[in-house]
């Protein structure tokens, strides 16, 4: 798990690794950290997720290895 | 590393200044006719408040993938040459270059519109986020969402 901008400000720190029930999606893992940190849920139609490197949309399912980010709206350039 | 695109592209991340002038002689071959370079620095102000200073991070690997993907597109759409794409990243004060592009093509036409599309691409779809610092506080700067996939395309379910 990846956190950027925003978003690790909010979670308090960059990555962590969390094991997760195979085939489960990136909303539900998303879902999971919002109870932890509830501040992350206002943030939900403000954040895309990528799996391994690539946009990825919420219902993607994860398997072991993934690597899952939340970015914020990007502000390059 | 440094990570190179296809066609002898350049696509960097770096962490100190960059020098345009060098991207642009790399870029450069006898059969262009023209090079078309974007150079985007810190702005001193951003929505009425004076900036101090400007602090860029990125998904790096992420990054890199999407900067060389917008090089691809490039060659795709627009007849040009080589292109350059470098982004700095880290503390960047007032004044300092953030990013460059730099296209070569046969005609100037194409390497316009390729600078353009690449630099609008960049803005919208490369994981870089910036923090804008001021003399009462900082704020990560707004943004845009990037067009993410809506749903998984779904296999057939077994009948």
């Amino acid at each position: 798990m990846l956190f950027f901008g925003r978003l690790k400000d909010v979670i308090g720190h960059a990555e962590e690794s969390l094991d997760f029930a195979e085939a489960s999606t990136i909303e539900q893992l998303f879902a999971v950290y919002s109870q932890r940190v509830p501040e992350l849920a206002k943030y939900r139609s403000s954040v895309v997720a990528s799996r391994n490197q690539e946009f990825a949309a919420w219902d993607t399912p994860l398997h072991s290895g993934d690597e899952v980010a939340f970015l914020p709206p990007v502000s390059g350039g | 590393m440094t990570p190179s695109c296809d066609h002898d592209d350049i696509c960097q991340l770096v962490h100190g200044p960059i020098d345009p002038n060098p991207l642009m002689r790399q870029v450069r071959s006898p059969e262009d006719g023209a090079i078309v370079t974007f150079d985007g620095f810190v702005r001193n102000q951003s929505h009425n408040r004076n900036t101090l200073y400007l602090d860029y991070e990125a998904y790096e690997s992420m990054a890199l993938g999407k900067m060389r993907e917008i090089a691809a597109q490039l060659h795709e759409k627009y007849r040009i040459h080589r292109v350059a794409i470098v982004h700095r990243l880290g503390r960047l004060e007032i004044g300092e270059t953030s990013v460059v592009i730099a296209v070569s093509a046969p005609h100037r036409s194409a390497a316009f519109d390729a600078c353009r599309f690449a630099i609008d691409t960049l803005k919208r779809t490369v994981p870089i986020w910036k923090k804008e610092y001021f003399e009462d506080g900082a704020v990560w700067a707004d943004g845009e969402l990037p067009p993410a996939p809506v749903a998984t395309p779904r296999a057939k379910p077994a009948s």
